[in-house]
């Protein structure tokens, strides 16, 4: 460090204090290519996971693959898991930009030099927020007052944005160092000579093995095989009945008397006139079983074998045609999804049940006692559970 | 802008479009109170990573390059970049702070112990590394004495 700042009472460094050579184009663009990747992943498979929320869907979101939401939400989780050693590691590369000196004097020079500097604290600030956010929401830790669903998916619209403008500002240096061998210094800061610890290929494979062990430590909450080697893992994947719960009827205020005697589920068709079934007049109906996911929003996601009657059949019971759009409304008292919308195609698929058992066994009431609804390539949060009434739109 | 190629310059306004919404979403969707949180969260992860999280990375590298035998330096980067980047991942498992106790489903696992098993591993894998290096270039290295901002003898 050049000495002359170290007299002063705020020392603040300046660009040519940093003297190692790993500070550079060369590793910045390296490991941000991997770190777009990941926001370009994370970006389409959560505007998915939106879409597939939304209750005005001008295009259905199909329910075909049955596995497909489990998919598309774990690698967002994963992606965006194993892009927090790579935005660590390229901000510890890029650092000494932060101390830039401004073009004092040259007015036009100094609001281009501005412009970019809001544009890269604006992609800094967004990128933090979205891995930070939705790492805490993985764990279920909420400790902002904001609201995490639409907040998250408005920042994700600005990081993006950020994200593409900074590849166009650096468009020229990317080139070149992604094209150029990693120990190309044309585009380094004149400071950024000095050979440290490790190299730069050293560092790229470090960050690629950080980047890899943190996928592996958190997969297995999505990924059955990795169960066991995920130590880091939000979920076991084990639960009553084999399957986790997200939230409990403690939570949701349901208790097992509701779902008692007097239960019954009713099916209220165009006209307003409703059909009920008992639970023992459900189990009288053909019963089918289906292997379905739970996928949660969180990202993790369970298998199970789901046992109950077939939506459909209810509906031809009850006289509702085929392609209506259905309203799913739970006994549970508290928190948000007490009542979901079942677009019209979801409602006919042959998978979708109203299911009566879990693994086998009569679903516990964590798991919806005394039904709930399981449909294909649908979030868990849409999956309502302690059914009330299923209505037409 | 002279020498700003047509790509460039329809990727930033490309850019700037998209970040625009972002921002009317992020604007139109919440109350004051809500917003003025996010605007913390937001600001608060830049000045926690750039005042906190790289000062800390600065003065760790600094000591390790003060301490260790030079034989150990470039495996214990390694293990610093991979262990600092997990130990902060593993933050919300290690103080289970969204744990609840009506469901014992989530975060069901000895965090601790999970996250010590990778510090054990990534520990001995340097430690073996060095060991294979001390043996190799035969001798053990005296502390550097330098004292650069990036802590980087060479
Ligand atoms: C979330 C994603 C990203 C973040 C938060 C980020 C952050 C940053 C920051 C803060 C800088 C310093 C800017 C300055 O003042 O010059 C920078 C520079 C740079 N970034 Fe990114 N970046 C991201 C993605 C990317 C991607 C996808 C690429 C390319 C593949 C990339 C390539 C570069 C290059 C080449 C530099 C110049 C480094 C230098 O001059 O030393 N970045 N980035």
């Amino acid at each position: 460090m050049t000495s002359k700042r170290s007299s002063l009472v705020v020392p603040v460094p300046s660009e040519g204090d940093f003297t190692s050579r790993l500070r550079s184009p060369a590793v910045a663009a390296r490991v941000g290519l991997w770190l777009g990747i990941s926001f370009g992943i994370c970006f389409l498979t959560g505007l998915i996971s939106h879409y597939a929320q939304n209750g005005n869907q001008p295009i259905p979101f199909p329910a075909t693959p049955f596995w497909g939401y489990r998919v598309t939400q774990g690698l967002h989780v994963i992606s965006g898991t194993a892009a927090i050693p790579l935005l660590l590691v390229k901000l510890w590369a890029v650092y000494p930009k932060l101390f830039q000196s401004m073009p004092w004097g040259d007015v036009r020079a100094m609001a281009v030099t501005g412009l970019e500097r809001i544009s890269i604290a604006v992609l800094v600030a967004g990128g933090v927020f979205m891995l930070l956010t939705g790492l805490l929401n993985t764990a279920q830790w909420y400790p902002w007052s904001f609201s995490f669903r639409p907040t998250h998916y408005a920042v994700a619209w600005v990081t993006i944005g950020a994200l593409v403008v900074h590849i166009a500002v650096k468009l020229p240096i990317i080139r070149d160092a992604l094209t150029g061998d990693v120990e190309d210094t044309t585009h380094d800061r004149p400071s950024a000579v000095e050979t440290g610890a490790l190299s730069r290929r050293g560092l790229l494979r470090t960050t690629w093995a950080a980047t890899g062990i943190a996928v592996l430590a958190t997969a297995g909450s999505t990924v059955p095989f990795l169960r066991n080697i995920s130590v880091l893992a939000v979920r076991t994947g084990d639960g009553p009945q084999g399957v986790p719960i997200n939230r409990s009827a403690r939570a949701a205020q349901v208790t097992m008397e509701e779902g008692g005697a007097g239960w019954t589920l009713d099916v209220v068709n165009g006209e307003g006139v409703a059909t009920s079934w008992s639970r023992g007049d459900l189990e009288q109906l053909t019963q089918r079983t289906e292997t379905l996911p739970i996928a949660c929003v969180e990202g993790w996601s369970a298998s199970a074998e789901w046992t109950g009657v077939r939506l459909r059949d209810l509906l031809d019971a009850a006289g509702v045609p085929t392609g209506t759009d259905l309203r799913m409304v739970s006994l549970q008292k508290r928190y948000a999804f007490g009542v979901t919308e079942l677009q019209g195609n979801f409602a006919d698929a042959d998978k979708t049940l109203i299911a009566l058992k879990l693994n086998g066994e009569d679903l516990s009431l964590d798991h919806g006692y005394p039904a709930r609804l399981i449909a294909p390539n649908r979030p868990g949060v849409l999956q309502t559970k302690w059914l009330t009434s299923v209505e037409v739109i | 802008m002279a020498g700003v190629s047509l790509t460039r310059s329809a990727l930033g306004v490309l850019g700037f479009l998209v970040g625009v919404y972002g921002a009317y979403l992020l604007l139109s969707r919440q109350d004051f109170d809500q917003l003025l949180s996010a605007a913390i969260w937001l600001a608060g992860g830049v000045v926690v990573h750039d005042g906190l999280i790289a000062l800390a990375a600065l003065g760790l590298a600094a000591i390790g390059a003060r301490l260790l035998p030079s034989v150990a330096r470039t495996p214990a980067a390694a293990g610093f970049v991979v262990l600092g980047s997990i130990t902060i991942l593993a933050i919300p498992m290690l103080g289970r702070f969204g744990a609840k106790d009506d469901n014992a489903t989530l975060l069901d696992r000895n965090y601790g112990l999970g996250w010590l098993g990778i510090v054990v591993l990534v520990v001995a894998a340097v430690l073996v590394a060095s060991l294979l290096r001390a043996r190799t270039s035969g001798e053990t290295g005296a502390p550097d004495t330098r004292t650069d901002l990036e802590g980087d003898p060479s």
